[in-house]
């Protein structure tokens, strides 16, 4: 992760550029408020990143609770706290994300909507399993971090799995956690919170969820993450969607 | 509840009876609907899809469990209730306002669509309130002639409380939504509702699967209307005459 700040700026302006053209009208403003950004305790979450069984989450120094022990089998053990990795990546064939600049304000202002909706990707990367879509509502921009303030409201879908709903604040120059309200599926009736860790702005993005109050999550979703850097890429059959590199019904 | 889902791929233009001239004018800002505006006559023009329901989405949950014992007030955290509403468009609210962002002639990610509803019993014998919030359209699907969005909205049971509820939303087909919260009776509450479309875009059935509130009051508890497109509240209940209402239904 290290090696990450100095190529973070070369990396960024190169996606933006061959970006542009499909990125909405606005998008060099996007591309202006492009920055090296710090990323946030990153050897901590380095480690956590690895971890695949609920039961290794106590290194965790968030506020929520080691593990108990679960009384009935059947049931989710309500403190029990279960990782999930994702990474969300944008290849530019959604027509996301779309800066609606309603502020009518050269610079980022309130008012601005950005309407999104991108691929995710298991945290191991092999598999694809569905799609962001949702809502980055534009605070303020913040120009000492030359980036901004947005208070986001999304949905991850899983396919048949189901899906999860996210909200909370999204900076574009640090990391941040946002809060789970809810699911459907086999997440029916979660929460917790999520950190999200922006590789590169705004089109790869890894999230970890902290997950509590649903039975254990499969295995096919909990394979070891790869480490985030700007460079991660789905392997060659998730992106493609071939058959097995995919979860059910993958949302598309 | 009903098997029979709305195949909504038709594109021919008949109109239902019930719209006149003058009320699809009314709604020129979302004319870009129209292909999927166009009412489905009641029989002939509607196939029956079976339900793709989440293979993972089936009902984990049991039907309702039988309360503890004890007269304690305190919800059983396991206990599944359900309750169905009936979402109904009177085009009396200039509702939904398709707001094409996008800029394109085809639904693009951009366009918004803000919305506010009526909402009834299952039973459709009182009136409750309103739904109220947004649809953030994610991408038109070709091959199923209809559209994926994002919802986020509230629902409102007048005195009762709201719940605020968030998901996909697909014209084509019948989704499951997040319950991420409420207030006065469905206080704490979380679960899942199951959004059946049953004319696009003016009357939906939702079923929620409610856990972690109090037992749901027996008015908002009456035996469901079986779901299809020619369901109506009763005339009472659509005048909001006293007793077809719940206390200070939501306006």
């Amino acid at each position: 992760m290290a090696a990450f700040r100095s190529t973070s700026s070369s990396l960024l302006k190169a996606a933006s550029i061959s970006s542009s053209a499909k990125l909405a009208p606005n998008a060099t403003s996007l591309a202006q408020n492009v920055s090296p950004f710090r990323l946030f305790n990153p050897l901590l979450r380095r480690g956590l990143s690895m971890i695949t069984t609920p039961s290794t989450t106590t290194a965790v120094s968030r506020s929520f609770s080691c593990i108990s022990q679960s009384t009935s089998p059947d049931s989710p053990t309500p403190s029990k706290v279960q990782e999930l990795s994702v990474y969300e990546i944008n290849e530019r064939d959604r027509g996301s994300p779309a800066y609606l600049r309603l502020s009518q304000k050269s610079v980022n202002s309130l008012g601005d909507l950005v309407p999104f909706s991108n691929k995710i990707y298991t945290g191991d990367l092999q598999k694809r399993v569905g799609i962001t879509a949702g809502l980055c509502i534009l605070i303020q921009n913040v120009p000492e971090k030359k980036g901004d303030r947005y208070e986001a409201t999304l949905s991850l879908h899983f396919g048949d799995y189901g899906h999860i709903c996210v909200q909370g604040e999204y900076l574009t120059y640090q990391d941040t956690y946002l809060a789970v309200t809810g699911g459907s599926g086999i997440f029916e009736g979660v929460y917790g919170q999520v950190k999200l860790q922006q590789l590169i702005f705004p089109f790869k993005l890894f999230y970890t969820f902290y997950l509590k109050g649903i039975p254990d999550l499969p295995e096919e979703l909990l394979g070891a993450a790869v480490p985030p850097s700007p460079a991660v890429e789905p392997a060659a059959a998730a992106k493609a969607c071939e058959p097995g590199a995919t979860i059910l019904n993958y949302t598309q | 509840m009903a098997a029979a889902t709305i195949a909504f791929g038709s594109t021919s233009g008949a109109v239902g009876g019930a719209i006149s001239a003058k009320n699809v004018n009314q709604f020129s800002p979302i004319s870009s609907f129209s292909p999927k505006l166009s009412l489905l006559n009641n029989s002939n023009l509607l196939s029956t899809n079976t339900l793709s329901l989440k293979a993972s989405a089936k009902p984990s949950f049991s039907c309702k469990s039988m309360a503890s014992p004890q007269d304690s007030p305190a919800p059983d955290a396991a206990k599944v209730q359900e309750l169905s509403v009936y979402e109904i468009n009177e085009r009396d609210r200039g509702s939904p306002a398709y707001l094409r962002l996008s800029q394109k002639s085809v639904n693009s990610l951009g366009d918004l669509v803000p919305f506010s509803n009526k909402l009834y019993t299952g039973d459709l014998q009182k009136r409750i309130g309103i739904t109220a919030g947004i649809c953030i359209l994610i991408q038109h699907v070709e091959e199923k002639k209809g559209d994926r969005y994002e919802a986020v909205f509230t629902t409102y049971f007048g005195d009762y409380g709201s719940m605020t509820v968030q998901g996909q939303y697909l014209t084509y087909q019948d989704t499951y939504l997040a319950v991420t919260g409420g207030t006065g009776i469905f206080e704490g509450v979380s679960g899942q509702v199951k959004l059946q479309q049953l004319i696009f875009p003016f009357k939906l059935f939702y079923t929620f699967y409610l856990k972690g509130i109090p037992q749901l009051p027996e008015e908002l508890l009456g035996a469901a209307v079986a779901p299809t497109p020619a369901v109506e509240p009763t005339a009472a209940a659509k005048a909001c005459e006293a007793g077809a209402t719940i206390v200070n239904y939501t306006q």
